[in-house]
């Protein structure tokens, strides 16, 4: 009995010690409740539903991919590993204004904008941070380093967190049951960790996107109407 | 990486070190560099200062009113080893209008990159027009572009770079290839828009991806600064290609990105939307 109780014991010692805490601050960060809005942006997605470009589970799951691979959650996923390696505000300035000009349109930099301002705001009042308004992820960033957080877990669960907002939004704009949009979520997670590894080290040249179509997506989806999402 | 591909498809392993070393010593490596600037005289716009060297050389046709180069790249064509640099500066109160005679190639490239380098400055009150005409990019090709703009205060500036990959009327494919690309602006040393592509290997298969260009060959990056920039924007977006957006970055800064199925649809698109943010006086090279 003591040797199971040990076992037990050193079992939930071990949970306790793998489980950090820190790990936990990021998931919460990019939940869907913490509140930024992601809710509210689409990245474009509506525009390409309503032109045909994404029309069903397939297309959704490659024009994903795209964005991972060669797209904005990539060039992301860079400007937070850059805003989370260095302590220089000036740096962290100058990275905001890279993602400002690399964004493809009005609604592209309004949503990093809007977001970025809601969490900065959010973030900087619970933990008492010094935290200024900047883009999301450079704000995302810049904040995991004030808390010496995970930078890699960092970007993984941020590439996750716009994966599952954008499946999320395509479920309410076409007909994609429950069951697809988790599959397609599932199959697109190899690729978060892939990305969170390739930026680990990556530097501001690093950054470039192919993702024409998605950038036409964002332009056009000013003058759509009906819509439901902001961009 | 591409070259080495292409050079191990094309020989036998054994044969592909020499040889490439002798294609380095034939192929012959064109250089050409200029720099232009304008200046306002007596109300009009003139040639301040103007050098050119090797293979670029730069026409100035007559027009009534701006001052317009048209650069020639004499060499025909972007290979392996090929060097351009061109530097243009609108000085303050000038008109200063940029184009090319014809279409720029980028041929097969089997030892390194062609690379080409642009950096054009407007000041205060003038303005500056970068409208070159499309670049076709041929299977194997490999080019490094990059283009800087350096405005002031409330300088305007036009700027355009149509892309051809492979002309579909020639029977013409890009299989494989390598493209990078970058465009930079800065107004007042503050980045205003930053823009790489970064095509490599598998083109054809790229192209045709979701989010990418869904089989479009022809594309075009469409850049205007100026204080009638919004009043345009409807009117520019009304000779859109459905696979094409326009929109307002800042108050005065429009950016466009049109994608089409060929060079010929996109000139379609393109040329009105020149016209009425050039005021018509596109280069008449445009239209030959």
């Amino acid at each position: 009995m003591a040797t199971v109780a040990r076992i037990v014991m050193n079992m939930g010692i071990q949970r306790i010690m793998t489980t950090d805490p820190k790990l936990l601050t990021l998931v919460h960060w990019l939940s869907p409740s913490y509140p930024i809005g992601s809710f509210a942006w689409s990245h474009g997605i509506e525009a390409a539903i309503a032109q045909g470009w994404i029309e069903d589970d397939q297309s959704l799951k490659e024009w994903l991919t795209d964005l991972v691979q060669q797209g904005s959650i990539r060039n992301d996923a860079i400007l937070i590993s850059l805003a989370y390696g260095t302590t220089d505000y000036d740096t962290v300035r100058n990275l905001n204004a890279t993602a400002r000009a690399l964004a493809a349109s009005k609604e592209r930099i309004r949503e990093a904008e809007r977001q970025g301002t809601a969490f900065a705001k959010t973030t900087r009042e619970v933990w008492k941070l010094n935290l200024p308004d900047l883009m999301l992820p450079v704000a995302l960033g810049y904040a995991a380093r004030l808390q010496d957080l995970d930078g890699q877990s960092l970007t993984a669960i941020y590439a996750q967190s716009v994966l599952s907002n954008l499946v999320l939004a395509a479920q309410r704009l076409m007909a994609l049951g429950q069951t697809s949009a988790q599959t397609i979520l599932l199959e697109l997670t190899p690729l978060c960790a892939e990305l969170s590894q390739d930026v680990a080290h990556s530097d501001l040249d690093d950054i470039y996107s192919n993702c024409f179509l998605s950038d036409v997506a964002s332009m056009v989806h000013e003058t759509q109407q009906p819509r439901l999402f902001q961009s | 990486m591409v070259n080495r591909n292409l050079s191990a498809k094309m020989l036998t392993r054994g044969a592909t070190k020499r040889r490439n070393v002798e294609l380095e010593q034939i192929i012959p490596r064109s250089e050409g560099r200029g720099a232009l600037s304008s200046k306002l005289y007596k109300g009009r716009s003139v040639i301040d200062d103007f050098r050119c060297s090797g293979a670029l050389r730069v026409l100035f046709p007559r027009t009534d009113q701006d001052l317009s180069a048209i650069l020639i790249n004499t060499s025909g064509g972007l290979t392996s080893g090929d060097i351009f640099e061109f530097e243009a500066t609108a000085q303050k109160g000038s008109n200063l209008t940029l184009s090319t005679q014809a279409a720029e190639r980028g041929y097969r490239a089997l030892t390194g990159s062609a690379v080409t380098q642009t950096t054009l400055s407007v000041e205060d009150g003038a303005r500056l027009n970068w409208l070159p005409q499309e670049l076709i990019l041929f299977d194997g090709c490999d080019i490094e572009r990059s283009l800087t703009a350096n405005m002031q205060g409330d300088a305007q500036f036009l700027f355009v770079e149509p892309m051809v990959f492979g002309r579909t009327a020639m029977k013409e494919t890009v299989n494989r290839g390598r493209f990078l690309d970058q465009v930079t602006i800065y107004r007042d040393q503050i980045l205003l828009y930053f823009d790489r592509v970064r095509l490599e290997d598998d083109l054809k298969n790229t192209l045709s991806q979701r989010a990418i260009a869904q089989g479009c060959l022809a594309m075009v990056n469409l850049i205007y600064i100026g204080p009638d920039a919004e009043a345009h924007l409807d009117t520019v977006r009304s000779h859109l290609p459905i696979t094409g957006g326009a929109t307002m970055i800042e108050d005065d800064v429009m950016v466009g990105r049109v994608l089409a199925s060929d060079g010929f649809e996109l000139r379609q698109a393109l040329l009105p939307i020149l016209d009425l943010l050039s005021q018509n006086t596109l280069p008449k090279t445009w239209r030959l």
